[in-house]
Formats: structure tokens, C-alpha cells, sequence
């Protein structure tokens, strides 16, 4: 029997008591434009990180939820986001993804903008009527762009709380995956880009903690994988593996080396980036990093990392953006970091090992989409829309955090339930309800 | 114009036989065949594109970068069934490969070979990532009296890729 407790769908897209959510939520094109308005129009959404912007003039060409941006650096070394789409008629400013500019100039009629999007001219000012303001008539800014270490967010709501405020008591997390060197990370090429058919919150939902996909869905990197073969045990999950969710709806996955592995195996940070982490991080935070193995997260709505052990003494971090294009397509873009301290050749391996495991060709990568693709092919159509996806396994523990856990957010043990996954739709919902 | 480099005539169509062989090899999933054609010490990169101002120095971003080890690992997943997902049922693939330039390499052994390509995917019954166009330029080395694959760079004209993931080699 099709399960009817969905409709109306608008109010039953959670079914807490059942650890259901309604597939409509990961199909519906008319879901696709609430989450623009109530989500991607309101809340802070990761544009860029700093060190794509090395110098005056630079430009990324990014979307902020459905409107195209440009990110910039001025003369003075601020950064600036104005939309992509010049005052008078229209027309995209720029149409190349990443370049460097003085000013932008209109191809159209001629109208200019300096960096920071205030007009310089309409080609034709003394044609217009005497009273004109020009000072009004510069490019849309986006009224609300913040940078957390390095990692750009911008926000069509001029109303919306600060950004570390936003961020909350995930900025712990963040810093030491982000900042946890004095000079931080850095971008080491432009965003892998891949346009593919399955909702956003799929991969924000395999990021933030899906334990339960690994062996199944990665068969292929994790039975071939060499570190493996080299040691048994290495992807055992310690007991002390982690999943938690803030009050903000950011989480992660904390997972960390099974005990008794040699310490040749699990020294995966090279010693003098270690040594910069304890300049910076707290101890807590330098533990979290010195037994780990995999993390994953996701800051609400679509910012999610990776970082894992892909060899000996190396690591590779992945930031990557989900960004919505329907109910059923996204364009996801991944960018590879490493430490800026760090030297040429580990940085090289890092962005080499990156693409080859978590890229858009990455062993990791290739199957994922296609399951998620699968799924969404699957769900889009009126039979299979009337049956909820399960998040059964969140039940037994979603009312049990951690009381000795010492991070913030509530830790919830062991990795492998759907626990964290089902608490962030719970976040997506009260997000979606309450700016309805 | 004549070509200092260009290579005569019957060096050519060892080239483009070379070529051609290998290039079935990939479209019918012979992919360990396909790993005996290649040189130990080869470099093998996929790049995709971004778009910039014509004034402004291209920009790419590296897809697949691999030597001889990370290809072996990427064809015991994609070639062994219970290993993958993607390729499993596998992709249908068509490449055809075209406007061949052969000239002296660096080396002696070697040969500079650029090429156009196409390459058709059909997976799950529908042209999934559709058609990947681009040009490769390889090198191609004499071992021992036979031709092995020494070097690629397989130029996408693409700066989003679409479709399924990139699970196929060039």
C-alpha cells in the first residue's frame, strides 16, 4: 500500500516518530524553489576562498543560490560580490569564469563599475534627466559577504546574523580543517565542475555522515586501496569515531584509526605541518587531527569537506559546493587545499591524489554519483514519489547524545546510523518552515 | 609547407595502426591489453577547461592525472564487476579518433602524436555525459622494436563536465 501519511506533502515532508522523510524532498521541482526562496535567499552560502583572489582585480564568476555573482578583490586588497548583470539592460558582466579586471565594463551600451560595483559612467550621463542619482545606479551588491578563514560566504539577506555567529560552535571544526596553520590554506587549482542528475541534499547527506554507504558504495577504492592491503584493520572505524550535529545545523564525521595501528601507519600529517597545527589549535583540536583517519562535513546548507589519508604522511582536503540547479540536478564543484606552508611536492601530490580519489573522475566519486543519479531516476515518478526514504537507524540514538563527549555539537557514537543525516533534514525543515 | 619533423610515410601508418589499436582496446573494455601498451614511466592527464577572455592566458584543471600505478588502480576498479558501480553495467563507448599529426619526438625513440577525438557514452540507455570532444597529444616511444604509450594529454573541450561521472578512460 503507498504510504499516504505524505500528503499533504508541504506539511508531512519529515515523519519524526518513523525516521522517514518524504522522497518529494529530494524529486520535486516545486520543493527546488522554496529551498531558493527560504534557504538559498536567506541564509549564508560558501561563494569562494580567498586565495583564488590572490591579487587586485581578481575574479570568480559563482552562484549565490539562483543569481550569478562576481566575486572580486579591490585595489585595497577588500573583497567584493555584485551580481553578474549590469543596471541598465541586463546584461552578464562577465561571461569568463575567473580573470582579472580594472573595471567592468557593460559589452552592451558601454555602462562601467568600478571593483566594488559603484558606477563610473553610463557611457550617455548627459542624456539623462538632471536630477538623476547615479550613485544609485551601481551593480546590485550582495548585501552580506563575510570571510571565515579564508572561506567566502555571501548572503542575500541584508538581515541575516553575522557569520561566525552563524557558523557557531562549529567554527572548532572548521578552524582545524581550515585555519590550523598561521598562514592557512590554499586553493591549489580551479573547481572540478560537474552538472549530474540527482537533488543537492544528497550529497550534503552523504557528507555530513553517511557511514553506512562505505564499504558498500566504495567497494572498488577500498578493497584496491594500498594502504589497505599494507595493513589490516586500517578501515575499521575506532571506537571513538565520531558523528555530531550544532544547533546550527552544521556537522561531521569524525572518523579516527582503530587501535593498536602502528604508528608508521597512522602519522598521515607530515611532522612539520603537526608542528604548525599545535601554533594555532587548541589540544583538543590537534588530538582530533593527529589519530584521524577520514572526516566529513557539511556546513548547512551546501559547503561540504573532506579530508582523508590518500598515502603515507599525505592528506588531501576537498571543499565541495552542491549547488541546486532543479529538484532533480545539481552542479557540484570541488576544489583541492592544502596548508600554505606546505612544499611544492606535497601540494602537488595533494591536488594529483585529490582528483584521483574524490574529483569529479575520482575512484571514490564515480560511484557515488551514479548511485545518487540511480536514486533520483528512480524516485521521479508518481509510484515511487508516494514512498518516504528511510532514516530508520537514526531512531534508537537520536534521543541519546554523548555526555562525555568534549567538542561541541551533540556526539552521538557509533558512526554507523543515519542519526546525524536525519537531524540535518530535521535542521532543512525547520529552516524551510520558518522562513516560509 | 614541408615539416622538418614530420615523419615519412610508412612511420605514419605504424602510428595511426598504433593508434587505432589501442583506441579499440578502450572501446571494447580490453583494458588490461590496453595497460601493456603503455611505457612504465607514463604520465597520463585528462583536463577540462575554464572559460576565460580571449586577452587571457587559458586556465585548466586537471581531471584525471595519473602514472602507471594510479592507471592500474583505475582499471582494476572499472574492470573488475563486483569492484564498481559505474562501470558496472559498464558505459557503451565509441571513440573515434582523427586529424593525426606524427612528428619526431625529442628523442630518437620518440614519436609527438596529436590527435582529434570523440568519444560517444551510452550508459542506463541514455548518452550519459554525452559526447567528450578534445584533442590528445601523446608520445610515442619505440621499446624494444614495438610502440608503447609514453605520454598523454587528453584536452576536453569542456568547462562543466556533464552527465554521469568520468568513469572511462581516453
Amino acid at each position: 500500500m503507498p504510504d499516504q501519511s505524505f500528503a499533504p506533502l508541504q506539511e508531512h515532508w519529515i515523519n519524526v516518530e518513523r525516521g522517514e522523510v518524504s522522497r518529494e524532498v529530494f524529486i520535486s521541482d516545486r520543493i527546488h524553489h522554496l529551498e531558493m526562496e527560504r534557504i538559498f535567499d536567506r541564509t549564508w552560502v560558501f561563494l569562494a576562498h580567498e586565495s583564488e583572489l590572490p591579487n587586485a582585480g581578481d575574479y570568480v564568476a559563482r552562484m549565490l543560490g539562483s543569481a550569478p555573482v562576481i566575486i572580486t578583490r579591490d585595489g585595497e586588497g577588500a573583497i567584493h560580490a555584485v551580481l553578474n548583470s549590469c543596471r541598465h539592460r541586463g546584461t552578464k558582466l562577465c561571461r569568463a569564469d575567473s580573470g582579472n579586471v580594472r573595471h567592468f565594463v557593460c559589452p552592451y551600451h558601454g555602462w562601467s563599475y568600478e571593483r566594488n560595483g559603484k558606477l563610473i559612467t553610463t557611457a550617455f550621463d548627459r542624456h539623462f534627466p538632471a536630477d538623476t542619482d547615479f550613485t544609485q545606479l551601481g551593480l546590485i551588491r550582495v548585501p552580506r559577504l563575510e570571510s571565515y578563514k579564508g572561506l567566502i560566504f555571501g548572503c542575500w539577506n541584508p538581515d541575516v546574523g553575522a557569520l561566525p555567529h552563524y557558523i557557531g560552535d562549529f567554527r572548532w571544526y572548521l578552524d582545524a580543517f581550515f585555519a590550523r596553520t598561521p598562514k592557512g590554506m590554499e586553493v591549489l587549482a580551479p573547481p572540478h565542475r560537474l552538472r549530474t542528475k540527482a537533488n543537492w541534499k544528497l550529497g550534503a547527506l552523504n557528507f555530513i555522515g553517511d557511514s553506512q554507504h562505505v564499504l558498500t558504495t566504495h567497494v572498488g577504492p577500498t578493497t584496491l586501496d594500498p594502504l589497505r592491503s599494507a595493513q589490516a584493520g586500517l578501515f575499521t572505524p575506532g571506537k571513538d569515531s565520531v558523528q555530531l550535529i550544532t544547533d546550527e545545523g552544521h556537522g561531521c564525521t569524525l572518523t579516527y584509526f582503530n587501535e593498536g595501528l602502528p604508528e608508521t601507519v597512522t602519522r598521515s600529517h607530515p611532522q612539520d605541518l603537526e608542528r604548525l597545527y599545535a601554533q594555532v589549535l587548541e589540544a583538543g583540536q590537534c588530538a582530533l587531527l593527529h589519530r584521524l583517519r577520514v572526516a566529513v562535513g557539511n556546513v548547512f546548507p551546501n559547503f561540504s569537506f573532506i579530508e582523508a589519508i590518500v598515502g603515507p604522511a599525505q592528506r588531501a582536503i576537498i571543499i565541495r559546493l552542491w549547488q541546486p540547479v532543479s529538484g532533480t540536478e545539481m552542479e557540484i564543484l570541488s576544489w583541492v587545499l592544502a596548508e600554505r606552508e606546505a612544499d611544492a611536492e606535497y601540494k602537488a601530490r595533494a591536488l594529483k591524489i585529490g582528483a584521483r580519489t574524490f574529483g569529479i573522475a575520482g575512484v571514490f566519486e564515480q560511484d557515488d554519483l551514479t548511485i545518487w543519479a540511480s536514486a533520483t531516476t528512480a524516485g521521479d515518478n508518481r509510484i515511487a514519489r508516494q514512498y518516504a526514504y528511510g532514516f530508520q537507524t537514526s531512531l534508537p540514538y537520536r534521543n541519546e547524545p554523548l555526555t562525555d563527549y568534549d567538542g561541541p555539537g551533540r556526539a552521538f557514537r557509533p558512526v554507523t546510523t543515519e542519526v546525524v543525516q536525519f537531524e540535518y533534514m530535521r535542521h532543512w525543515d525547520r529552516v524551510m518552515r520558518s522562513n516560509a | 609547407m614541408p615539416d622538418a619533423k614530420a615523419v615519412d610515410a610508412e612511420t605514419y601508418g605504424l602510428i595511426q595502426r598504433f593508434a587505432y589499436r589501442e583506441t579499440a582496446l578502450l572501446d571494447r573494455r580490453q583494458y588490461r591489453e590496453w595497460l601493456s601498451l603503455l611505457t612504465d614511466d607514463i604520465t597520463y592527464r585528462v583536463v577540462a577547461q575554464t572559460t576565460r577572455d580571449a586577452a587571457d592566458d587559458a586556465v585548466d584543471y586537471a581531471i584525471i592525472d595519473e602514472d602507471a600505478a594510479g592507471l592500474r588502480l583505475r582499471v582494476d576498479q572499472i574492470a573488475t564487476p563486483r569492484l564498481t558501480h559505474a562501470e558496472n553495467p559498464p558505459s557503451l563507448t565509441r571513440r573515434f579518433v582523427s586529424n593525426l599529426i606524427v612528428s619526431a619526438g625529442s628523442d630518437p625513440s620518440e614519436f609527438l602524436v596529436e590527435a582529434n577525438f570523440l568519444v560517444y557514452r551510452n550508459r542506463s540507455g541514455v548518452p550519459d555525459g554525452g559526447l567528450y570532444a578534445g584533442e590528445r597529444t601523446d608520445v610515442v616511444r619505440r621499446v624494444n622494436g614495438d610502440l608503447r604509450l609514453a605520454r598523454r594529454l587528453v584536452r576536453l573541450d569542456q568547462t562543466v563536465l556533464y552527465g554521469g561521472p568520468v568513469s572511462i578512460l581516453f
